[in-house]
């Protein structure tokens, strides 16, 4: 039952995501330039609920992401889909504790999906390549990207251990030691 | 982890002013009007008071005296003011109203010989490397793919899937599109292509070697590739960057239509 709760809950807020994206964040942008705050939540689900979650989340909103505005299908569901796997080997390798090591994973997380979807692109689109200025808005999405994880850090994780206590039990804890 | 929760609740609280002026100072005038009125409103007031007062002190002696008629005078101004500012919001309706009208009219006379379908931009990409847009208009209104979009000044780009409702358009500043041009002047082919660079220019690329690329020249769809019909205006030579290799300079394009305010587009449905 709390289980069922928890994944109506995830994809309303997947939507309030998305609708973030498409109207605040063209407004509250830094030269231009908008967060990518998907990459977080895939990343969120992955860490806290776990490994299949993760990359069953990330497709799904990847090929919805795809439906909508997407020029091929599957470029987003392959990269974010991607994110929820990374998320997985990530919670087995690091803690979550730190507001730091959250931040790292969002800055990786963050390159790789950029990188990974141009490059799908280029093979797939055949877009010109502008090295340049892709790292220019790159850096500013990581940045931008950032400032939300420190902003949102303190939900992350209350919300965090609220859902892995229901789908991992209470055993967090011991592998740390 | 933080200490305590008071310095955490503080360093988000740093972040988000941090986040607010970065937003702020990096778009220049965009968002920075609002902060602006915000802060004259904030200060203005007493600011007016304390000059009026300074003003007052520094000698005025008939301040007192004709008080009684000013009363009068100030309620038969306000009363005019009132009327006068009810006449004005009719008019600003009326040319608002007008406005709109003029728009729908130059966009369907300025292409006459296309038949085309109004449409509204409802959409557009959430992501910083591409630039697709959603339109409102769709198959049941007989909108097809490779379907040729244009805005009020100029070519917008083309449609490349279409549901029952909604179409998704190809932007032609998407790093993926290239459209074949020609110069209205010369008359010399090229190819334009998207950049990921600012919201409203194009690479023109493969230059002639013999060609004169003149500043400010107006370039145009030249009809070759079979997506794009002829003759649509596609925007005007900013710069032209010559390389160490003539064959590589390229120009700067600024597209006509401006894409960041764009939402009304009309699709061209005979070609």
């Amino acid at each position: 039952m709390k289980k069922t709760i928890i994944n109506i809950v995830l994809i309303l807020v997947a939507l309030i995501i998305y609708y973030l994206q498409s109207n605040f964040f063209t407004w509250f942008n830094i030269a231009g330039i908008m967060p990518n705050l998907f990459i977080i939540f895939v990343l969120f689900i992955g860490l806290f609920a776990s490994k299949t979650m993760g990359t069953i989340y990330g497709i799904i909103i990847g090929l919805f992401l795809d439906f909508i505005l997407g020029m091929r299908i599957g470029i987003n569901a392959v990269t974010l889909g991607l994110i929820g796997f990374l998320a997985g080997v990530f919670d087995k390798n690091f803690s979550k504790d730190s507001r730091m090591t959250i931040m790292v994973m969002v800055l990786f997380s963050t390159v790789l999906v950029e990188i990974l979807n141009y490059l799908l692109k280029y093979i797939f689109l055949s877009i010109n390549v502008e090295i340049g200025n892709f790292i220019i808005i790159l850096a500013i999405e990581i940045i931008y990207n950032l400032l939300l994880t420190i902003i949102l850090y303190p939900l992350i994780q209350k919300s965090g251990y609220y859902i892995e206590n229901e789908y991992k039990g209470n055993k967090i804890l011991t592998r740390y030691f | 982890m933080y200490r305590n929760k008071k310095t955490g609740i503080i360093g988000i609280v740093i972040t988000v002013i941090i986040l607010i002026l970065i937003v702020i100072f990096s778009n220049g005038e965009n968002n920075s009007n609002f902060f602006e009125n915000a802060a004259t409103n904030l200060v203005m007031p007493i600011q007016n008071g304390l000059t009026y007062l300074k003003n007052k002190i520094s000698g005025n002696s008939t301040f007192f005296t004709d008080i009684n008629n000013l009363q009068n005078e100030n309620e038969e101004l306000k009363q005019k003011n009132s009327e006068l500012e009810q006449s004005l919001r009719e008019l600003e309706n009326i040319k608002t109203e007008n406005e709109t009208l003029k728009e729908y009219l130059n966009l369907t006379e300025k292409y006459g010989e296309y038949k085309t379908i109004p449409g509204y931009v409802i959409n557009k990409d959430i992501s910083n490397y591409s630039k697709t847009i959603v339109i409102n208009i769709g198959s049941d209104d007989g909108v097809q793919e490779n379907m040729t979009v244009i805005g009020d000044e100029g070519l917008v780009g083309h449609v490349v899937s279409v549901t029952n409702s909604t179409a998704k358009v190809e932007t032609i500043i998407d790093t993926a599109s290239s459209i074949s041009c020609s110069m209205s002047t010369t008359k010399d082919s090229i190819v334009c292509k998207g950049t990921l660079d600012g919201q409203s220019e194009l690479r023109a690329m493969y230059i002639p070697t013999d060609a004169n690329i003149i500043q400010g020249d107006s370039i145009e769809t030249s009809g070759l590739g079979g997506i794009y019909p002829k003759g649509i205006h596609v925007g005007t030579v900013k710069s032209v960057t010559n390389t160490q290799n003539i064959v590589d300079r390229y120009a700067i394009v600024e597209t006509a239509v401006d894409f960041d305010k764009l939402d009304t587009v009309l699709v061209i449905t005979n070609q």
